[in-house]
């Protein structure tokens, strides 16, 4: 069995990772997708949330593509967010397969895990005891509190770290009540900040020889990128409301419909030359208007000049309405659902989105790395591990096991695929 | 030249900003709280986020209060060739530069990657939508961004406008993936000498937080659709003193959540166990339970299901967040170091043992250290 191929600026580098869910998985993804040999460890007993149940219904366009089809193989949430990572399982409750984690530690530059708080401890393998193993590891905990303070250990997940965090406080329709996103939104930030971290700390062992540990609060993450809400209340003692698509400075700045049924189009006028231009296209004489002449005057009157542009806006299909608008130079741009999204052009072309073979799910449009580098591009994109995939390949590369220790090994329990006996 | 206080992973790296938003701000603050350099490019005006409100009593903005701090300023008119000429000298002495312009601007201004002759430079692009493919000329902003990425489709309410995230969520979403491949590529010039452009496209990274709803549509060949009412299965609801998200998503949750709000029969009854049968019946208990809750204050909620394990969440306020207890031991709320009395901040995003994530200094002025980074420039 052959490794396989990396390209990217991390190539070289390796992770073990105990992550799961949404923000752990997705983390060492993009690590994997930028080069690095990310080896994910799964605990049969306790199977991935995100992978779904090991008797989970098989996805309706799914069923019947590849002749192998598990239920724990299937799942959207993993397969979209687990591309190029490999994944053995070991029993971490027992000790021989607590055994083979530590001695796959040494082949690790880093770490990753997105447990509660307290379980790498109780495993014996928190930092300090990781560090005894590799003097020089870097250990990432992606938690919903950090691992300190007196919230530590209370549970969370990207639906209420989008509260506690502020976010959803400002997220709604003006004067109406707060939302949260229609997905775990605090997740996917966690998980880039995640990279961020295990970069940064790379670098500095690189330079030093130093590694550290990385405790990344889901929280404070998330907090950071309404930073700029929080320090206007600092500075003015003001809680921001909630404004629907409204900016804080510019008007218009929203999403219209457009004619049919479900059709939105997002448009936006930065400059007033911008203005100008929407203006003439709807030819209604906005411009003229005196409620709608400066940016200080729409502002003033949001409401009605919203309501003269959906006016405007519902007559012309969405396609139309885009083409026009960006001719004008006004900032707009068509509200996508998913199956849109699959076949957008300008993602399909930079090969941000490309075609994914799965082993028993066939082949779907999937989101790669969001990044294309010059000099070390990443080239080669592999689907999310089936679960165990890799055992026998990484244990037999890193620690010369033999197939026959690989097999007792699954025999045991200790490693092995699906459902747990 | 000495920078105090700059121990971080990024120490003696210097970043020059050249971009004018807040997707490329806020990788250059980034970088900045890991340790660097970072010299902000302004126009005479100066930076566009200056004038985005909201706006304190004397005029400054939040926004640029936040995303400028820890720079230095320079201020160049680069729309003349003197002035471009030494914006190309700037960049090319960096390690890193964070641009946000379109291929056509930058080969306007002879500005690109191939133009400032530094093989070593880590050139950085944030833009909407990348540098290469039929829309990389065409303008966006955090709105646009969340509309062709997918992800307004999925929020907000059926029937009313599909909402993006609030403020300028996924310009900083750009900035902290742009941010990580910049150290990425920064760790692999290091190694092997071999500088790069990084090219960010705003677009691809909302599209890669909208990444398990793209497959599963595909999967269930329908698309996901955006709430008719507000209810508990789907966010926060009203509680005695705001709003409070309960999100019910395993057995113990609900049995522990049910007992606490004095439902026993709906604790006990095991055929809720099943979040699936919950989610097709959820109008069999919502009201019930909306209207227990809403007998609750959301703190008191929140502290008695901590310790029962239930995943919960109580809406704060940004008053509440200022004043949150765990924030304040965790030490998220900071003061710039070389600034003590300046307002808080925000702080780090995450706690690095070795190298921690600091801020140095607030805003600068415009040009503020214009004078004192041209001299350097003369010394190096």
């Amino acid at each position: 069995m052959t490794p396989p191929e990396m390209s990217g600026p991390l190539t070289g580098v390796r992770g073990i990772v105990l992550t799961q869910a949404w923000a752990g998985n997705w983390c060492t993804s993009l690590l994997g997708q930028m080069g690095a040999d990310v080896i994910q460890v799964e605990v049969r007993k306790r199977i991935d949330i995100w992978r779904g149940s090991y008797d989970a219904p098989i996805p309706s366009q799914v069923r019947g593509k590849k002749p192998l089809q598990q239920p724990w193989n299937m799942g959207a949430g993993y397969n979209s967010i687990c591309l190029n990572k490999r994944c053995i399982t070991l029993d971490l409750g027992t000790d021989e397969g607590m055994t083979i984690f530590k001695r796959l530690v040494p082949f690790a530059d880093f770490v990753a895990e997105n447990f509660s708080p307290r379980v790498m401890g109780n495993f014996g393998i928190g930092y300090e005891q990781l560090k005894e193993i590799k003097p020089d590891i870097i250990l990432a905990s992606l938690s919903g509190y950090g691992h300190d303070g007196p919230w530590a250990n209370v549970p969370a997940i990207g639906g209420t770290i989008e509260p506690t965090a502020g976010q959803s406080a400002l997220l709604g329709y003006a004067g109406d009540q707060p939302l949260n996103s229609g997905q775990m939104f605090p997740d996917p930030i966690a998980a880039m900040y995640g990279v961020l971290g295990i970069a940064a700390a790379l670098r500095h062992r690189d330079r030093t020889g130093e590694g550290q540990y990385v405790d990344l609060s889901m929280q404070e993450a998330n907090a950071s990128i309404i930073g700029d809400a929080a320090m206007e209340y600092v500075l003015t003692g003001r809680q921001r409301p909630r404004m629907g698509n409204r900016h804080t400075t510019f008007a218009p700045h929203g999403i219209f419909p457009a004619a049919g049924e479900g059709q939105w189009v997002a448009l936006a006028c930065e400059t007033e030359a911008q203005w100008r231009a929407l203006s003439d296209l709807a030819g209604r004489g906005w411009a003229a208007d005196a409620r709608f002449t400066t940016l200080e005057d729409r502002k003033r009157h949001e409401d009605d000049l919203e309501a003269a542009i959906s006016e405007w806006s519902r007559e012309t299909s969405r396609e139309e309405l885009v083409a026009m608008l960006l001719g004008a130079g006004v900032i707009a741009a068509p509200v996508h659902d998913a199956f849109e999204v699959a076949r957008d052009e300008q993602m399909l072309d930079r090969g941000f989105l490309r075609a994914v073979d799965h082993p028993q799910t066939g082949e779907w449009t999937q989101a790669t790395l969001p990044v294309h580098f010059s000099a070390t591009p990443a080239e080669h994109f592999r689907p999310a591990p089936c679960q165990g995939e890799h055992t026998a390949e990484v244990l037999e590369e890193l620690l010369g096991l033999s197939s026959d220790e690989v097999d007792a090994l699954v025999a045991a329990g200790i490693s092995g695929e699906g459902p747990p006996a | 030249m000495t920078t105090p206080g700059n121990r971080g992973a990024l120490e003696g790296v210097r970043v020059v900003d050249t971009s004018t938003t807040v997707a490329g701000a806020w990788c250059s603050r980034l970088l900045a709280g890991l340790g660097a350099d970072v010299i902000v490019v302004e126009p005479p005006e100066g930076h566009p986020i200056r004038h985005l409100a909201p706006f304190a009593e004397d005029g400054t903005s939040a926004p640029a209060a936040y995303l400028l701090a820890d720079k230095r300023s320079v201020q160049l008119d680069a729309t003349g060739e003197q002035g471009l000429a030494a914006v190309r000298r700037l960049a090319a002495g960096a390690d890193i530069v964070v641009s946000s312009s379109t291929p056509s601007a930058l080969e306007a201004r002879r500005l690109r990657f191939a133009d400032l002759e530094a093989p070593g430079l880590v050139m950085v692009h944030v833009t909407p939508h990348g540098m290469t493919g039929p829309l990389a000329e065409v303008p966006g902003n955090d709105l646009t961004v969340a509309a062709r990425s997918g992800w307004a489709s999925i929020n907000g309410m059926d029937g009313r406008d599909p909402l993006k995230p609030a403020a300028w969520q996924s310009s900083y979403c750009a900035g902290v993936m742009a941010a990580g491949s910049a150290v990425a590529a920064l760790r692999y010039r290091d190694a092997h000498g071999v500088g790069q452009e990084v090219d960010v496209a705003e677009t691809e990274v909302m599209t890669g937080t909208f990444a398990p709803a793209l497959l599963r549509s595909q999967y269930e060949g329908r698309l996901p659709a955006r709430p008719k009412e507000m209810n508990i299965t789907e966010g926060p609801v009203p509680v005695a003193d705001g709003y409070f998200a309960l999100t019910l998503s395993r057995a113990h949750f609900w049995r522990d959540a049910m007992n606490l709000l004095e439902l026993p029969d709906l604790a006990e009854d095991p055929r809720w166990e099943s979040s699936a049968y919950r989610r097709e019946h959820h109008a069999e208990y919502t009201e019930r339970v909306q209207e227990r809750m809403t007998h609750w204050n959301k703190m008191d909620l929140f502290d008695e299901l901590a310790i029962r394990r239930v995943v919960a969440g109580p809406v704060l306020s940004m008053s509440e967040l200022l004043e949150n207890v765990h924030l304040r031991e965790r030490g998220f709320w900071v003061r710039p170091l070389e600034d003590p009395t300046a307002p808080e901040f925000a702080g780090a995003p995450f706690k690095l043992s070795a190298t921690p994530f600091s801020l140095r200094t607030t805003a600068p002025e415009v040009g503020e250290h214009t004078d004192s980074i041209a001299n350097v420039e003369v010394d190096a």
